[in-house]
């Protein structure tokens, strides 16, 4: 550490070198980071979707040559590499079916399904156009899993309130849904509420349907996972803490408030309070068909 | 005569700091002459330091020619009176890391000001701005191990027998009944630490739920 003197030339030297270093860093930050971020969201959700059309039609293919093991194996991108990997049935050994996660059991069985296999025969070319299918499958997961830590990392530094209450994805499919984080955070949290199920709400206006409760935040677990009479007042409470915690990280920077632990009391007091379904009979009135994105399956998740 | 001068207007305390800038605001206080020299204005409800003041702290505090290390410079309201406070032949490090607020400390406050050197970096992360042995941390940061952010800072940057302020959020209501007590845990943290606290002030009516520390490092 130079201790200089302050009013000394080196002093305004060092000074103004960190004028400079410090406006360069804010010249970085408006950069709108939370747009990259809005980009990185739906390049995920795309390549959500083009894995799993590519996978599905990489594994249907091979299921006609060696449908046991499309059976077998659960995990798509897994059955992809080894598909990528190993090539036509007679290639499977104990040996290359290793480090896969299989049980021996399981290893045992599919070596005994290779010998039995009622596929038929399948040229080197068709072959070939499988494994380019399988591996370009295997290319999206990996494409997939990369852009899922960047948005991790990103609503972390950009959004971290919402990003603690609502989950990075959510979180950043709600900014992407708004436009940005400066158009979530000024959003009334009735209309976070239900981003994402525009089409639901206009019905609703246009036939007097009732009003959808929840869009993208039916994604979110704590709303999902309760009992349907729970989910609407569930995501009420969600939305409220988001529109908070959407206005905070925008117009305060990045202060961290305990958003979540608020939000975790709140959602117990619901669960007890509404434990038992409301005695009323729901009225027969044809329910609207829930609109926006479906909930994520499980399959493509990594860890 | 002090940078710090205290009034008393329509029997309401008032502060004000000696412009180090005359005839330049930073935000939109008011610009007053005093024997010959010109000073800011300073409001107790929007700086939890002056509130600090107003409520006890005694003025030897931050002094003339003293180097204060200010931790969560935001905009830099707080800290343009700090820059008054140790005046030309001092130092006020800021540190800040949301670059939103961050622009506005640096355009009107460290562009400006000869004393001040900005900094937008994490807190967390004192080796980024060790530029300088400091007299007086300075810590708002509004975060949760925030005590220990400012003792890091502390053991790296501040003298010893140096002075801590550490402006601490209460977390309930009955804090502000009984600030000692609940800030019993923050205390004890920085007693550890091999701090004095000399006294625990109470912010209000300037600022609801909040306290001031005011601890001393142990040579
Ligand atoms: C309560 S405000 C400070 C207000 C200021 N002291 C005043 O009176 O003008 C807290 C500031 O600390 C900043 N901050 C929070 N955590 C920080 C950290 N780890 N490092 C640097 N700054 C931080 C926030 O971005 C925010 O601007």
């Amino acid at each position: 550490m130079t201790e200089t003197a302050p009013g000394s030339a080196d002093f305004e030297a060092l000074r103004q070198k960190s004028i400079e270093a410090a406006e360069a860093a804010i010249r970085e930050a408006s950069s709108r980071p939370d747009l990259h971020l809005v980009q990185a969201i739906q390049a995920l959700d795309d390549t959500d979707k083009y894995l799993n059309i590519t996978a599905t039609r990489a594994s249907e293919w091979y299921g006609l040559h060696f449908p046991e093991l499309i059976q077998m194996v659960q995990d798509n991108v897994g059955l992809c590499k080894m598909i990528a990997e190993i090539g036509g049935r007679e290639g499977y050994t104990a040996e290359n079916l290793q480090g896969r996660g299989f049980t021996e059991k399981k290893v045992a069985a599919i070596l005994e399904a290779r010998d039995r296999s009622k596929g038929g025969t399948i040229s080197d070319g068709d072959l070939s156009r499988v494994k380019t299918l399988a591996s370009l499958a295997v290319q999206l997961s990996a494409i997939r899993g990369a852009l899922n830590d960047y948005v991790e990392a990103q609503m972390k530094k950009v959004a971290p309130n919402v990003s603690d209450v609502a989950g990075a994805t959510i979180g950043a499919r709600l900014m992407a849904k708004a436009g940005g984080l400066d158009r979530l955070a000024m959003l009334p949290a009735s209309t976070i509420q239900i981003l994402g199920a525009e089409k639901a709400l206009f019905r609703s206006l246009r036939t007097g349907a009732r009003p959808p409760k929840h869009g993208i935040l039916f994604q979110h677990q704590a709303v999902h996972m309760a009992p349907k009479w729970q989910r609407g007042k569930i995501a009420r409470t969600l939305a409220n803490k988001i529109a908070i915690a959407a206005r905070v990280d925008f117009y305060r920077g990045s202060e961290e408030l305990s958003l979540k632990v608020e939000l975790d009391k709140r959602l117990e007091r619901i669960k007890e309070l509404y434990k038992e379904p409301p005695k009323r009979k729901p009225e027969t009135r044809e329910r609207p068909r829930r609109e926006g994105r479906p909930p994520r399956r499980d399959k493509f998740r990594r860890r | 005569m002090s940078r710090l001068l205290r009034e008393e207007k329509n029997g309401r305390r008032a502060l004000l700091t000696k412009n180090l800038t005359p005839g330049k605001r930073v935000y939109n206080e008011d610009l007053v002459i005093r024997e010959g020299a010109e000073y800011r204005t300073w409001d107790p409800f929007r700086s939890k330091l002056a509130a600090a003041i107003l409520k006890g702290l005694p003025d030897d505090v931050v002094v003339e020619g003293g180097k204060v290390l200010y931790l969560g410079a935001s905009t830099g309201t707080t800290a343009s009176h700090v820059s008054d406070l140790v005046g030309p032949t001092g130092l006020v490090v800021g540190v800040e890391f949301a670059p939103r607020v961050a622009r506005e400390f640096v355009e009107h406050v460290a562009r400006e000001r000869m004393n001040v050197i900005p900094f937008v970096a994490d807190a967390r992360d004192p080796s980024k701005y060790a530029v300088a042995k400091v007299d007086v941390v300075y810590c708002d940061i509004a975060q949760p191990d925030q005590t220990e952010i400012a003792l890091v800072n502390c053991s790296m940057l501040l003298k010893k027998g140096g002075t801590l302020l550490l402006v601490v959020k209460a977390r309930s209501i009955d804090v502000v009944k009984d600030p000692a007590k609940v800030f019993e845990e923050e205390r004890a943290k920085l007693e550890k630490a091999g701090f004095r606290v000399v006294r625990a002030l109470e912010l209000s009516p300037f600022e609801k739920d909040h306290a001031m520390l005011h601890a001393v490092r142990r040579d």
